[in-house]
């Protein structure tokens, strides 16, 4: 690691305001991709501002048919949250699947999502579920948030409150882990929310998107032989030494399947 | 903890060790049968509790750190390097440069050639130090190193160093590299050509393809595999000026066989250096090899005067540990009218990476020669090895090394022949296997395989297996969507000769009775501490708690070989047999002295030393505590044993995913005699895996476009996990070696060459009902499902 | 400065390792609050105030934790390079989950890397502890 000043902020206000006066600082919140990355040397900070022990980042909590959970809940407690579990509970194995039980109890929902890995889980329950995001200046839609591989709709200095869930009548996730990462090869989220299907695909390898011809076909018929033969856009995925483009289309469209039959339990 | 017969269920033992007259020989010990009571590893406690001592553990009084500038790319000539402000960086206190290595005479490494060259042709050995000199030819190698106050330091001054590249082409797949046209990686070895050497009898094995019913041809690539103890490489050196005297520490496998190979890497004598090592994290070969490391840290400790550590990343490992395998074979085999195996062909280019080192060039020449004709009775025999040159990461030996990837080969051969001959591969194995009356069996490359009993093993595996009612396992599968597939292998192989001419154990006494045994082997995981002194303790009757062994201890001088090729209990463990009695006797020559009789008057019996006459006795303490000791050392020499088995996989192919489910293993092995079956168990658990790993997918890459290693961490290098290989379960057939006083044969590697080829047997079976061409390894989700689509289209 | 630097270098326990360098092995693993985590990816800084438990430990005087007896019994370790982040691991997911399954267990050593031990042992080892545990 290059040399940085550690900055443990007292709120989020706090926060905010050393990043404004610091244009090299960093935002850390469980660290689990931003201190590997800056021991490698590969990232450089001014000052590590660490968010993620603030009181009022930790929420989690159903709010009418909203789950609010705040951005520095680690994955490990969004896993075993019994709110979550009973509001969403697809939302609740997704956490629990992230990394390693080591990784869950430290890396955080916001960290996750800010950072945008096109590999990473939480970017298929912002998506799938319609999420809102929530920072210290406005709220930005699902839809919205994603903006490319490691690329957000935040701001330089714009900072991850909460994020609010709608909850669904239904969920389902499947994933399949990445052989030595263990994050997503392929994960799938579908999600009936009462007015509609969504379904949301991670570890393609371009960043996470929606599949509209298969929350098309669902809203017609929810059932996993439904997708046979569907339309996937192979420009969602890509090649690696692990896997082809192909290969990780065929494994989106069995996600897809198990999700669905996870959904309708 | 007392050794005793003990109940425990997952210990099982050969109710049959073969015939008769191929029963060793007497002394074994009266339970050589009787299974053994569990027990605690003397290593554990310190290991369980955090107080190992592994060589980063170590903290030197005024040590200062070093960091290597390594290449970051496959082929250049270094145009300019400029150190000057890396060197005016704070805390920095020098960097090193190829220049240095030179001037100390460090400019070669030392090289195990067993085999000679076609035409009696000398191996082009190309120089290597401790720095790239001049030009880079593997991403990783080591350019400079900076000596520091601290890591970090020393990481800045890295990036303070101007270095210029003039890339080259680069070659990394070493068939290319033989090819006309290739990139050249060194003026001595023209067409990247180390050597080519060649066994057996090629007219013999001509005329027998041309006369055979059935000839089997295919072409297998053993992956190249990164070995990744999980402590990575690291070492520390101190100079003393007074002696002109090096004390290295460093990971191996054996302080003798290290000291030798860094004496002569570092151009000096080898009693002017001292290895040290404790506790040593894993190895499966790779750290029987000096590496440049080694001199760079022995460069600047005597320039500078101060103990120099290096501590490796494992980056830095994955880029510049040697690697293993990456071995090309193409193999023949031919069948005659009555499924009888009557010659095998191997045309085999052995990658080398872009140096040779001291294990890996022999290896995987010379063992496969030994082994070419597997556990079969098959008259004409043929190899041929191309070694190349390529610009990665150079090859050394793991697990196995070149054991494995013969007896991959061959069994993927026998499994392709059954395959086309419509036959059961089991039956195939029983009409040409060696029989267990035929031992001694010598090959017609000149191999003499000791007694074993495979055909007995593989009637165990295939019970235990159930190998006949996998048609309807098959069958309920393919039900499910889900190909089935089981797979055998038979192997056999050949443990290390060893390198130093015999191998010698001291022993002694200390003033308390507690016996004391000193030997140059080097557990790196193995558990000598517990089985070397479980040997001793049933020698003498005493209890294993009173008997303690010290590894490579610096002042002792001690012949014997490093712990390598499964050769450790053979050779050092056996001896330590002979010391346990051999210390029995020297204590009845003192008790005797003591009771004023002959020692043939005096009967041991568990440290207790009697007068027949008088009834008088003494104790080993006592007779310790006189002014003479108790103390003696004994010594054997000691060739290769021969392990087999016969392992048996049972697979499941998810078709839409590719993901495969190992669903069963069993492994029946004959180790010789077996000290401790829970070791044993063990043994063969971590070779299992580390075979699962290489045929589903760990696996070093190299980008053919850039030369880079794509598998540079663990992000992207998939090391097996937990989970992976669920059910196993394992049998000993033991006939116990002739040629050591335990009759032990070694089961280190067994579990890797076992499981390799019966994994891919079992992939290749469960893929064969698709009519493809045999899909080779890795067995990745993705090429299976590509495989199985492929297949699918074609039909 | 990382946890895993301050423990080894700073205070001087060297029961807790370093096997990688992104995240990956587990060798690290010390429990912070009572829960396992990787000291190689939190900064010394961020323990503050909390209370860090190494290998060194757990055994309590010459008794041995379940986990450790386990390992032992069990020939959960060969070279023992993992073994400490194995041990911190395990008693974290025990007091999780006392009876955990097989699929439980597997999950439980994901963030653990053995290159020995197959892992067999290791899944037997932690079954033992979770019967020494449940025992005591």
């Amino acid at each position: 690691m290059y040399e940085f000043e550690y900055v443990r902020p007292k709120s989020v206000a706090d926060a905010a305001s050393v990043l404004a006066a610091n244009s090299d600082a960093r935002l850390m919140s469980g660290g689990m991709t931003l201190l590997p990355t800056m021991k490698q040397r590969l990232a450089q900070a001014s000052h590590l501002v660490h968010v993620g022990m603030l009181g009022e980042l930790q929420q989690i909590a159903r709010e009418g048919d909203t789950l609010v959970i705040g951005s520095a809940a680690t994955h490990d407690a969004v896993a075993t949250s019994t709110v979550v579990r009973t509001a969403i509970p697809a939302l609740a194995k997704l956490a629990g699947g992230i990394g390693d039980p080591q990784v869950r109890y430290l890396g955080t929902l916001g960290g996750s999502i800010a950072n945008n890995d096109p590999a990473a889980d939480y970017p298929a329950a912002i998506l799938g579920l319609g999420a809102t995001v929530v920072t210290d200046r406005r709220e930005i839609a699902a839809d919205t948030w994603f903006q490319g591989l490691f690329t957000t709709a935040l701001d330089e200095g714009e900072i991850v409150v909460r994020v609010h869930f709608p909850v669904p009548k239904r969920a389902g996730y499947s994933k399949i882990k990445h052989p030595a990462t263990g994050y997503a090869m392929s994960g799938v989220l579908v999600v009936d929310t009462g007015a509609g299907i969504r379904v949301a695909a991670t570890g393609g390898g371009n960043g996470v998107f929606r599949w509209a011809e298969a929350e098309t076909a669902l809203t017609k018929s929810m059932s996993a032989s439904t997708l046979d033969g569907l339309t996937l856009d192979l420009a969602h995925f890509s090649e690696d030494i692990h896997a082809t483009r192909e290969y990780r289309a065929q494994l989106c469209r069995v996600m897809a399947a198990r999700a669905v039959d996870q959904l309708l339990g | 903890m007392q050794l005793r017969p003990g109940s425990r269920s997952i210990v099982r033992v050969s109710d049959n060790p073969g015939p008769a007259d191929q029963r060793p020989s007497p002394p074994m010990p009266d339970h050589a049968h009787a299974p053994h009571a569990p027990f605690h590893r003397k290593e554990d406690r310190r290991l369980v509790t955090g107080h190992g001592l592994f060589t980063a553990d170590r903290k030197f009084d005024g040590e200062l750190h070093a960091v290597f500038l390594r290449s970051d790319r496959a082929h250049a000539n270094i145009v300019s390097l400029d150190l000057e402000a890396a060197r005016s960086m704070p805390g920095v206190h020098g960097v090193f440069t190829a220049e240095d290595g030179k001037r100390a005479g460090m400019t070669q490494v030392l090289h195990m050639l067993t085999l000679k060259g076609s035409d009696g042709q000398t191996p082009r050995i190309p120089p290597r130090g401790a720095f790239a000199d001049a030009r880079v030819r593997f991403v990783g190698e080591p350019i400079a190193m900076v000596v520091a106050e601290s890591v970090l330091a020393g990481l800045d001054a890295l990036e303070a160093i101007q270095i210029e590249y003039e890339d080259l082409p680069h070659v990394i797949d070493a068939e290319r590299a033989l090819a006309p046209g290739a990139p050249q990686l060194h003026e001595c070895a023209p067409d990247n050509m180390a050597w080519v050497a060649e066994a057996g009898d090629s007219a013999a094995v001509d005329a027998a393809l041309a006369a055979a019913a059935t000839v089997v041809r295919l072409r297998v690539d053993s992956t190249r595999i990164i070995p990744n103890p999980m402590e990575p490489r690291t070492c520390a050196a101190t100079y003393d000026a007074t002696r002109d005297h090096y004390h290295v520490y460093s990971v191996t496998q054996g302080v003798n066989m290290m000291k030798r190979q860094i004496a002569v890497a570092a151009g000096v004598r080898e009693d002017q250096v001292t290895v040290h090592a404790q506790d040593v994290g894993g190895s499966f070969g790779n750290r029987s090899a000096q590496y440049p490391e080694h001199c760079a840290v022995m460069l600047a400790a005597k320039a500078l005067g101060r103990p120099i550590r290096w501590i490796g990343t494992r980056s830095e490992c994955l880029a510049s540990d040697y690697h293993g395998r990456s071995n090309l074979i193409e193999g023949q085999l031919a069948v005659d009218g009555d499924g009888r195996f009557t010659a095998i062909r191997l045309d085999w280019i052995a990658d080398m990476g872009a140096f040779l080192t001291a294990a890996g060039t022999s290896s995987h020449t010379r063992n496969p020669v030994v082994l070419l004709t597997g556990v079969y009775k098959i008259a004409a025999l043929h190899g041929r090895w191309r070694v190349a040159f390529t610009n990665t990461s150079p090859i050394a030996a793991y697990r196995g090394a070149g054991r494995p990837d013969v007896n991959y080969v061959i069994e993927r051969l026998v499994d392709e022949a059954a395959a086309k001959l419509g036959l059961d591969p089991a039956d195939l194995r029983r009409r040409n296997l060696i029989g267990a009356g035929e031992f001694p069996y010598k090959t017609p490359t000149g191999s003499v395989y000791e007694a074993t009993d495979v055909p007995g093993s593989l009637e165990k595996a295939v019970k235990l297996a159930d190998w006949d009612g996998f048609k309807a396992r098959r069958a309920e599968a393919r039900a499910r969507g889900k190909l089935r597939g089981i797979g055998m292998a038979s192997f056999i192989e050949n443990t290390g000769a060893g390198v130093y001419p015999k191998d010698q154990v001291d022993i002694e006494v200390d003033a308390q009775g507690r016996v004391h045994a000193y030997s140059v082997a080097h557990s790196q995981g193995q558990g000598h501490e517990t089985t070397f002194t479980q040997v001793i303790a049933e020698a003498m009757g005493v209890d294993t708690a009173r008997v303690f062994l010290h590894e490579g201890v610096p002042d002792r001088t001690l012949i014997g070989n490093h712990t390598g090729g499964s050769r450790s209990l053979v050779g050092a463990g056996s001896v330590c047999k002979l010391a346990g009695l051999k210390l029995i006797e020297v204590a009845k020559s003192a008790a005797a002295a003591q009771f004023d009789t002959e020692p043939s008057q005096v009967e041991y019996h568990a440290g207790t030393l009697t007068d027949r006459a008088s009834g008088k006795s003494t104790t080993l303490a006592e007779l310790a505590q006189r002014a003479e000791g108790l103390r003696t050392q004994a010594e054997a020499s000691i060739g290769s044993t021969f392990p087999t088995g016969c392992h048996i996989a049972e697979v499941e192919i998810d078709m839409q995913t590719g993901f495969t489910e190992v669903l069963s293993y069993v492994a029946v092995d004959d180790c010789g005699f077996a000290v401790n079956h829970t070791i044993v168990e063990g043994q063969v658990h971590g070779g299992i895996l580390q075979g699962f790993g290489q045929v589903f997918g760990e696996k070093a890459i190299y980008d053919e476009q850039t030369g880079q290693l794509m598998t540079g961490s663990f992000m992207d290098y998939a090391m097996p996990r937990a989970g992976d290989v669920r059910h196993v379960t394992i049998e000993e057939n033991c006939v116990p070696s002739k040629i050591n006083s335990l009759g032990a044969k070694g089961v280190g590697e067994s579990g890797c060459t076992g499981s390799i080829s019966a994994l891919a047997n079992a992939m290749a079976d469960a893929m064969r009902p698709l009519g493809g061409p045999p899909m080779d390894m890795p067995f990745t989700p993705s090429r299976v499902w590509h495989a199985i689509g492929a297949s699918a289209n074609a039909h | 400065m990382l946890l895993v630097d301050f423990i080894r270098d700073a205070v001087g326990l060297t029961g807790t390792h370093v096997g990688c360098d992104t995240t990956q092995c587990g060798a690290c693993t010390v429990h912070l609050d009572g829960r396992a985590i990787k000291s190689c990816t939190l900064l010394a800084v961020q323990a503050n105030g909390s209370k860090v438990t190494t290998i060194e430990g757990m055994a309590d005087g010459d008794t041995l934790h379940p986990v450790q007896q386990a390992f032992s019994e069990c020939h959960g370790l060969q070279c023992g390079y993992c073994t400490p982040g194995m041990v911190m691991a395990v008693s974290d997911l025990l007091r999780r989950n006392p009876r955990p399954t097989d699929d439980e267990i597997v999950d439980g050593l994901g963030g653990n890397i053995c290159r020995c031990t197959g892992y067999i042992n290791i899944v037997r080892s932690v079954k033992r502890a979770a019967e020494l545990m449940a025992a005591s």
